[in-house]
């Protein structure tokens, strides 16, 4: 018998295979302690500047809006703004988490570890997401409470702002790791959070409700996914909405698998992983 | 037989290295028109976004300062994508030279510290004054901007850039990481911008607050130059003028002090 023979010659006992079932747990663990600590290593920067721009949002048009008594979407323009804002900072931070840890990986040339690994790319692609909800939902509830003193209201249901808060989350999550596929220098990365999630994320009705936009825009701003984000999150928060939250599910979960389905796609030919 | 050449004779240096001079403004200057969809097209569309928003949550609900609100606010937006811009410029230039250790070649070459400091701030300037006529050029098609008073409008540029430019330079020099950089600006610098009136007028603020921007530059820098568009200032503009050029020479000798020193440029 081999084994007897290698166990005879050395003193050591001879490493057996580990047996990997259906899905590597103790793989997709570690890749996720990794993504987890490495966000944890900027954490005062990632939540301090969210909060920062969040709470100066809500300074800003708190002061400009003084003795106006306007309504917006049914409510306050700051009852409405907050919400709002919570939800930007939720977005912003999925959309950037799992693009910065591929390029990061990619410039440092380190990103083959994560590829040799004994992880499939179903594996890869869920710790990314997993990471980017878990870090997505942190900043949302930090920038809440943050808010606190500024007028951000007591969830009317939690488990809705927050089930709408991951759904978003997760959808973002999966075109950051697109950018990240297709993103090749830092610099592209920061044009693509300029030029594109920034103007598309301020638009989805975080600072002003669909009534305010003429008939074609509003049409159109109701074909947008994070709208819908945006409207669960402040149905959550506050009790209103624009939208029917079921169909805003439907239209998230719908972009959402197509999404995911190219994500998973891309992953598995590896383009913009392999050269 | 002569040689055909002559030996080269030692370039003679006047009062001011004006050939040197020239060539650190010249390199500051390239280095952020190269890239320059990032450090003019991105605060460009900032400065855009935040116009859109405003302007539609309350653009005709109200005047402030005498002016329809977009009037208002177009010339704080101009500001603020300044001041933020002028100290991005030199901060970044600094630290960069710093990190990647050619620092030596700014050090190395005929340059007084005071040369140095005149070259990086007019660097940050000139990134200042692009970015805030790129931003009120962009503005401009979405409101119609008067002119009150071009030259208040432009010494009030100057001035602000200036002072924000030497910021950023006294920040790269002081400096180790990048980190420390982005705090002063994330932390310091957008809330100064953000909060001292580019949105709204003295009045709207508590009795406090409206004693405090007294003593706030950025306050002067933004009611000043708005000033110079619609001829209505909420602080007199030559007291304005006169804080944030006071600023200026203080800024500019610490920062003269630093290279002189060679604080943390120099082992």
């Amino acid at each position: 018998m081999t084994a007897t023979e290698t166990q005879s010659a050395g003193t050591w006992p001879s490493p057996k295979r580990r047996t990997i079932r259906a899905v590597n747990l103790r793989g997709v663990w570690t890749l996720f302690r990794r993504e987890i600590l490495r966000s944890l290593k900027v954490w005062d920067f990632t939540l301090g500047a969210a909060t920062m721009r969040a709470v100066l949002f809500t300074a800003v048009f708190g002061l400009a809006t003084a003795g106006i008594n306007r309504l917006m979407g049914g409510m306050s323009l700051l009852d409405f703004l907050v919400p709002g804002l919570i939800a930007a900072a939720v977005l912003e931070h999925a959309f950037v988490a799992a693009a910065f840890s591929i390029v990061h990986d990619r410039i440092e040339g380190i990103l083959g570890d994560v590829l040799s690994s004994p992880l499939n790319v179903a594996e890869i692609i869920a710790v990314y997401i997993a990471s980017a909800l878990v870090g997505a939902l942190v900043v949302g509830v930090v920038v809440w409470a943050a808010l606190l003193p500024l007028g951000a209201p007591m969830p009317h249901n939690a488990a809705i702002a927050l089930g709408f808060a991951a759904a978003g989350a997760v959808l973002v999550g999966f075109v950051s790791a697109l950018v990240g596929l297709w993103v090749r220098r830092w610099d592209s990365l920061a044009a693509v959070q300029t030029f594109v999630v920034l103007p598309f994320v301020f638009t989805s009705g975080v600072f002003f409700s669909l009534e305010r936009l003429p008939g074609p825009v509003a049409a159109l701003a109701r074909a947008n996914p994070l709208f819908y984000v945006v409207d669960g999150i402040r149905l959550g928060l506050t009790g209103r909405a624009e939208a029917d939250p079921l169909t805003g599910l439907a239209v998230i979960a719908g972009t959402t698998v197509l999404v995911g389905a190219l994500c998973y796609r891309l992953f598995a030919t590896g383009a913009g992983l392999r050269d | 037989m002569a040689a055909p050449f002559s030996a080269p004779r030692p370039r003679r240096i006047g009062l001011i290295n004006g050939r040197g001079l020239a060539a650190l403004y010249r390199r500051e200057v390239h280095r952020f028109l190269k890239v320059a969809v990032q450090t003019v097209g991105a605060p460009v569309v900032m400065s855009l976004l935040f116009f859109a928003i405003f302007d539609f949550a309350l653009g005709d609900a109200q005047t402030v300062g005498g002016v329809a609100f977009p009037g208002f606010l177009a010339p704080g937006l101009m500001m603020m994508a300044m001041v933020q811009n002028a100290f991005a410029n030199t901060s970044s230039s600094l630290l960069t030279a710093k990190i990647q250790g050619n620092i030596v070649d700014m050090l190395m070459p005929p340059l007084s510290p005071l040369e140095l400091t005149l070259g990086y701030a007019a660097g940050g300037v000139t990134r200042g004054l692009v970015v805030g006529l790129a931003t009120g050029l962009a503005l401009w098609c979405g409101t119609p901007l008067s002119i009150a008073d071009g030259g208040v409008i432009l010494l009030f540029a100057v001035l602000a850039s200036a002072m924000l430019a030497l910021a950023g330079l006294v920040v790269g020099i002081a400096a180790e990481k990048f980190e420390q950089v982005s705090s002063v600006g994330n932390f310091l610098v957008i809330p100064l911008s953000f909060l001292s009136g580019t949105f709204y007028a003295l009045d709207a603020l508590p009795a406090f607050w409206q004693t405090v921007a007294h003593f706030n530059p950025f306050f002067y820098a933004i009611d000043g130059f708005r000033s110079g568009f619609i001829g209505h200032a909420d602080a007199d503009p030559a007291l304005g003028a006169v804080v944030l050029a006071a600023v200026d020479v203080m800024l500019m000798a610490l920062a003269w002090r630093l290279l002189a020193r060679g604080y943390r440029l120099k082992a």
